[in-house]
């Protein structure tokens, strides 16, 4: 059987099935009518439509340039890294390497393939060709990659046999494993898909991954079906429909109906609320690997002084605000890192909320009644929750006002330097480099989110990255983001929590803190 | 008829040079940047500098007017910066859903509207006619995506008559009209009250002309009175209202697709413009400019047909 008639089969036993469960009025079952095709492992597969909701559409797929949660959901259905990171813990475990060496200089490291490993749709067997051109284009200016930053210090790529792929760095870099991880820049492509579709590549994704991307529609939803070779077998569901449904209270009926089954990217506390209480609904919740901060300009006076950015964070009650305007929905947060962080802290200065204190400081400063301008992004809810945090700073004598700008003119402000704030979360893998160097590395501005233009704590980053003992790595971690609060050139506000709803018939699902969700070990109750 | 078609092309092609231009500078006017918006937080200097001058925004506008100008005439609108996919194919993928919508909306729209605006005339000071106003004038008040919502909890969660979500993934034609259904009565309900009203007004001011009190006066019955004079006369600001409120629904309704989870002509560009991507947007206001002008060629034609003094091309 060709690979397209392959396909063609699954689509139509898909379909058929559909219609049928919807005749008999049932919906979600899966022993109903099984699906067998030739070679098919039935063994622990109930099969079924898994349906999940998304809250947005997706537009591109090709990992070098990918981002948004949607997207990414996608391509971790679609393909693999060399490691990736378990769902559950962050840890990084073998992916499509079985193994991996580094030399002990830290300069090299040495990945050993998984054999027989197919792309789909019949694009053939991966090589270590296809990881060495996966990471080279990401390098390439001509990709306009997104993450050509994130590889930098790799000097070269080889690839000695089919199962081998060396990575040359030009000094130890101690986190390289999570540059290489099964996220963004770290998933492998097709040289022969990519350079087959070209421009079409972007929405045309082909992978090793345990679902085969099948098709879109624009603004509706997006298909992908079970990939019966899977190298570490087949999905239990037979294929996954992602229904875009941007209203959170629509997603929410059409959960309780059994519209949908995952309730991908809940975040309205009323909504949150609700599916707690209704019987036949689980909600899983989850810290993520952000916090969502206020940045100040430490170029522009009075931000300079150490103790009018102190006194801020003493005026400001983000207690107040997570039980107040999100109803207890996010977490605390005394530090840029998350618990999710394997060298995550808690060893840092802790600041409670005590205008007095910020008024004393702000005197001793003599900075009393100056003009801030707090500058936000018109998303919800960027635009809503610093209205009680220009309270709290007023409160204290400080002049605070706000402003809110439309995202595209926002990225431009934000990038341009002059201003006196802004608001920035930092949304990526566990990588401790995704908040610390973005943040506080004199590197990343300009252009990048450094917009307080920090500059005390590049020689701990360095040290980190060439410190190759987790236990002493992980102590230079600790001195940056202890460095970095007592500086508070950032004022991390809250920590965000991730929140999945799903109904009964769904089971084995596990919430990540990656911002998306993996329904590869999901499996629907029949 | 041949001298006005050729009028209406010639129309059209001004409207759609004239729009196309005005949002090209608009868009480029308003402070954003797709090169930023791609590359994101991560972005570095000299892959930002690579992407601009790859997109061709490192040319001066008035070049890249010329450029997108010399392109458009060929039929190619360029390409989206973020799907890659052609801009015009992906603006007509949007179509037919907003296509349905508009037709099913405005169809419930005259079909309760109308009716009732005519009622409203002929009971003229009774108690119907203040009901049904205070109904029209309810129904305007309420914003369409709270009415979405509570026809969503009434019909769909606690009704179980329709679906919750406006739009079928697959299906066939009945599963899709069953899926429209309810997004249809939201958006033309609200829309049905202000026809209405409006037909209610038309109506009132041709029965107080003199040539109906004639009509009257000479025994011509009621029932004749008001459809055949009273009606007819009335349609034409009617029609015109319909026309109007079709091309708005085509590219407008934005708050019934995102209640609904459909998608449409106004989502899509709505995400462009956040996403600054010059191509899309340009290509759906290129098809929403071409759809207007189609709709009011097609009311002029109409315009004719109820009322022969208003026929063109004589």
């Amino acid at each position: 059987m060709s690979e397209t008639e392959l396909k063609k089969n699954v689509a139509t036993a898909g379909a058929s099935r559909r219609s049928f469960l919807q005749m008999a009025g049932v919906v979600g079952a899966g022993a109903v009518l099984p699906l067998n095709l030739a070679g098919v492992r039935l063994a622990n597969a109930a099969g079924g439509q898994l349906r999940v909701r998304f809250g947005a559409d997706i537009a591109i797929l090709d990992p070098a340039l990918i981002f948004q949660v949607e997207n990414q959901t996608i391509a971790g259905h679609v393909y693999n890294g060399l490691v990736q990171y378990d769902q559950a813990t962050n840890e990084i475990i073998p992916d499509l390497a079985t193994s991996w060496e580094i030399t002990p200089d830290g300069t090299e490291y040495t990945f050993k393939l998984h054999s027989g490993v197919k792309w789909h749709k019949g694009y053939g067997e991966l090589t270590s060709d296809d990881v060495k051109f996966s990471f080279e284009r990401v390098l390439d200016q001509a990709t306009g990659s997104r993450y050509t930053g994130q590889l930098a210090g790799l000097e070269a790529v080889d690839a000695p046999d089919p199962t081998t792929v060396v990575f040359r760095l030009a000094q130890p870099n101690a986190g390289f494993l999570h540059k290489v991880c099964a996220f963004n820049q770290g998933w492998i492509v097709s040289r022969k898909a990519v350079e087959e579709k070209g421009e079409a590549y972007k929405l045309d994704p082909i992978g090793t991954g345990p679902f085969v991307f099948d098709s879109w529609i624009a603004g509706n939803s997006v298909r992908l079906v079970a990939n019966e070779d899977y190298f570490a077998g087949r999905p239990h569901v037979d294929e996954v429909v992602f229904r875009i449904i941007r209203d959170e209270t629509a997603a929410a009926i059409a959960l309780e109906k059994g519209e949908i089954d995952i309730f991908f990217g809940l975040q309205q506390p009323e909504v949150i609320e609700r599916l707690n209480a209704t019987d036949g609904m689980t909600v899983l919740s989850r810290e993520a690997s952000n916090t969502v901060n206020l940045v100040l300009n430490t170029t522009m006076p009075p931000l300079d002084d150490v103790r009018v950015r102190q006194a801020m964070i003493h005026a400001l009650n983000r207690q107040g605000l997570i039980d107040g305007f999100f109803q207890g929905t996010k977490s605390p947060a005394h530090s840029v890192l998350t618990p999710t962080f394997q060298e995550f802290s808690d060893n840092v200065p802790v600041y409670d909320y005590n205008p007095d204190k910020a008024r004393a400081l702000l005197e001793e400063a003599g900075a009393v009644g100056f003009e801030f301008e707090l500058v936000t992004v018109a998303l919800n809810p960027y635009d809503r929750f610093p209205v009680p945090m220009v309270d709290d700073l007023n409160a204290v004598g400080i002049n605070a006002t706000m402003k809110v700008i439309e995202r595209g003119a926002y990225v431009q402000a934000r990038g341009s330097g002059k201003v006196q704030s802004c608001i920035t979360a930092v949304v990526g893998p566990p990588d401790p480099d995704a908040p610390l160097v973005t943040l506080f590395s004199t590197t990343s501005f300009p252009p990048g989110l450094n917009t307080s233009r920090y500059d005390q704590v590049d020689d701990l980053l360095a040290a980190a990255a060439n410190e190759l003992d987790t236990e002493k790595r992980k102590g230079i971690y600790e001195q940056i983001l202890q460095k970095s609060m007592e500086d508070v050139p950032v004022i991390p506000i809250f920590a965000e929590r991730l929140f999945l709803a799903h109904s009964d018939g769904v089971e084995g699902l596990v919430q990540n803190s990656l911002f998306t969700v993996q329904t590869y070990p999901v499996s629907l109750k029949g | 008829m041949a001298g006005y078609l050729g009028r209406t092309f010639v129309q059209l092609i001004a409207t759609l040079v004239g729009i196309v231009t005005v949002v090209f500078f608009l868009m480029r006017a308003i402070p954003g940047d797709p090169a930023l918006y791609m590359l994101g937080d991560f972005a570095t200097e000299t892959a930002i500098v690579a992407l601009r001058e790859r997109l061709g925004l490192d040319l001066p506008v008035y070049q890249q007017y010329f450029l997108f100008m010399e392109r458009a005439v060929t039929g190619d609108l360029g390409r989206s910066v973020v799907t890659g996919q052609p801009a015009l194919t992906e603006i007509i993928s949007a179509l037919p859903w907003s296509l349905s919508l508009a037709v099913g909306g405005l169809s419930v729209a005259v079909l309760v509207g109308v009716p009732l605006g005519i009622l409203s005339a002929i009971k003229h000071g009774t108690w119907i006619d203040t009901a049904i106003m205070l109904v029209a004038l309810i129904g305007i008040s309420f914003p369409v995506f709270w009415v979405g919502l509570v026809a969503i909890l009434f019909l769909s969660y606690h009704g179980g008559i329709f679906p919750a979500l406006g739009a079928a993934v697959g299906g066939g034609f009945w599963t899709q009209i069953h899926h429209l259904i309810l997004p249809a009565l939201v958006l033309g309900l609200s829309v049905a009250a202000y026809i209405a009203r409006l037909t209610r007004s038309a109506m009132l001011e041709v029965l107080g002309q003199d040539y109906v009190r004639v009509a009257r006066a000479m025994g011509v019955p009621e029932r004749r009175i008001n459809f055949r004079f009273a009606l007819r006369n009335a349609f034409i600001p009617i029609l015109a209202v319909i026309g109007v409120t079709f091309a708005w629904a085509l590219g407008n309704a934005i708050l019934v697709e995102v209640v609904f989870s459909r998608p449409g002509l106004g989502s899509t560009i709505l995400k462009a413009i956040l996403a600054r991507d010059y191509q899309l947007v340009q290509a759906g206001v290129l098809v929403l400019a071409t759809g207007v002008v189609l709709i009011n060629a097609t009311l002029n034609v109409l315009y004719g047909v109820i009322d022969p003094r208003m026929r063109t091309g004589e």
